[in-house]
């Protein structure tokens, strides 16, 4: 807080000097560190009403600007109430969260590892059953061994589509590489994967740009006519980004904001962000593509 | 003594409801709940109390905040009630205790009234959910026809 108030009231100093636009700039970046570094409403008002008391030093308005401080955090302080409801209700849902993709991870586990052994197992007893049968025997077992491996393969799309195991063995760009592959293929629709993301990401964001990233692609897919996606990924620290970009027939971003039936897609996509307290900005316009810029915050 | 017996009245300061007797009140003011001007009062006497303690000014302001919404609570859906305020120490903290009692028609679903989403200014954080985040300790007891009483407690860091 010692710092903070240092380098805001320098920040303001500065802009009271000379104005512009990077006074502004800085008073927001402080304003973002502030808020991830969990102070509240009440605060922000005491760190700008001792900053601008320092600053105007032993005049005559100050005890006015003091009472005035005073009377103006009472004015605040329920909105302090609801900002600090809004934090609890977002760390619960990052929990809730959390949860969930483990659980599904596990699921997804089970199905692809667990089962697969036991089907596995299944196939060895099948052949070695199959030696001593008559000719009539054996063409039902191969039957019976055809359906197996249907099982097999729709057991490992369903763990595939609940949690892609690359996600956790390799990270998200060669889980978003190989989703993309797939994609190209089966709407012969190019689609490239460029970025670095080093170190890797936490396993919640992992999951959900993956997901975000799923969406992206069938709303392309759905709605684009496009003939070529690009996704970009990259960090710096503290923040995350992601790029997708499509050159299709695009739309007006507006008709987001009212939440036509379309947009449900992006919707979704913007409701995961804001979980982990991302941002989801879209650039559209009829006839000129889409892009979606994505920001999440990460641990720096 | 405590507040649910001598509802109305200052209790003595050996109250062994007040944190099972673990508190030492070394002061404490009752403020009889009527009406929208008890809620001034009852506002700027904790206040001065809290202040007493070295709290900074907005948490003097969280104090005041909370003291308001119990106080509206209790003329809002009780008519009338009483606000206790009391210096604690425990251990080697201090800290203010806020109890707001009323005889009325007691909350139905705690729970609920607790996790907000109950009505529209809950469902922002005001109310008993806003009250529980600006202080550090939180309790309330209450029964159908019977009453309502709510405790909560800020530490002086």
């Amino acid at each position: 807080m010692e710092g903070l108030q240092g380098e805001y009231e320098r920040a303001l100093r500065s802009y009271l000097r000379q104005g512009g636009e990077s006074s502004l700039k800085q008073a927001y970046e402080l304003g973002r560190r502030a808020l991830s570094g969990g102070q509240g409403i009440l605060d922000m008002i005491a760190l700008h009403q001792q900053s601008v008391e320092k600053i105007l030093g032993d005049t005559q308005q100050i005890g006015v600007l003091h009472q005035a401080g005073d009377f103006f955090v009472e004015l605040m302080s329920p909105f302090e109430m609801t900002h600090r409801a809004f934090g609890e209700a977002n760390d619960t849902l990052r929990r809730l969260n959390e949860s969930l993709e483990s659980e599904t991870r596990r699921i997804a586990r089970a199905l692809h590892d667990e089962s697969g052994q036991l089907l596995a197992a299944v196939h060895i007893q099948l052949r070695q059953m199959a030696r001593g049968l008559s000719p009539g025997a054996q063409f039902n077992l191969t039957e019976i061994e055809t359906l197996l491996e249907q099982v097999e393969q729709q057991l490992r799309n369903f763990s595939h589509e609940l949690r892609p195991t690359v996600l956790d063995d390799y990270g998200l760009v060669p889980a978003l590489q190989t989703l993309a592959e797939k994609f190209s293929k089966r709407f012969d629709l190019p689609v490239n994967v460029d970025g670095k993301v080093n170190p890797r990401l936490t396993r919640s964001v992992e999951a959900a740009m993956y997901r975000v990233t799923q969406e992206a692609l069938n709303n392309v897919a759905r709605h684009a006519k496009a003939s070529r996606v690009s996704i970009r990924l990259w960090r710096i620290p503290g923040e995350f980004h992601c790029c997708i970009r499509d050159d299709g027939v695009g739309f007006d971003p507006a008709a987001v904001a009212k939440g036509s039936r379309n947009t449900l897609g992006l919707l979704g996509i913007r409701e995961r962000l804001t979980v982990l307290g991302g941002t989801l900005e879209i650039e559209s316009a009829p006839q000129q593509g889409t892009e979606l810029r994505i920001f999440v915050p990460v641990e720096a | 003594m405590d507040a649910e017996r001598n509802p109305f009245g200052a209790a003595a300061s050996a109250d062994p409801a007040a944190g099972n007797g673990r508190d030492r009140v070394l002061e404490e003011i009752a403020v009889r709940i009527d009406g929208d001007t008890d809620i001034v009062s009852a506002r700027q006497k904790g206040r001065v109390l809290a202040a007493t303690l070295g709290f900074s000014s907005s948490e003097l302001t969280l104090i005041a905040t909370a003291i308001s919404e119990l106080a509206r609570n209790i003329v809002l859906y009780a008519k009338q009630g009483e606000i206790v305020l009391r210096v604690l120490e425990r251990g080697d903290q201090r800290g203010v205790m806020v109890r707001a009692h009323d005889q009325g028609p007691g909350i139905p679903d705690i729970r609920r009234a607790l996790q907000g989403g109950f009505s529209t200014s809950r469902s922002l954080g005001l109310g008993l959910p806003g009250v529980r985040r600006l202080m550090d300790e939180f309790e309330i007891e209450s029964r159908i026809g019977q009453g309502t009483t709510v405790t909560a407690r800020k530490w002086k860091r």
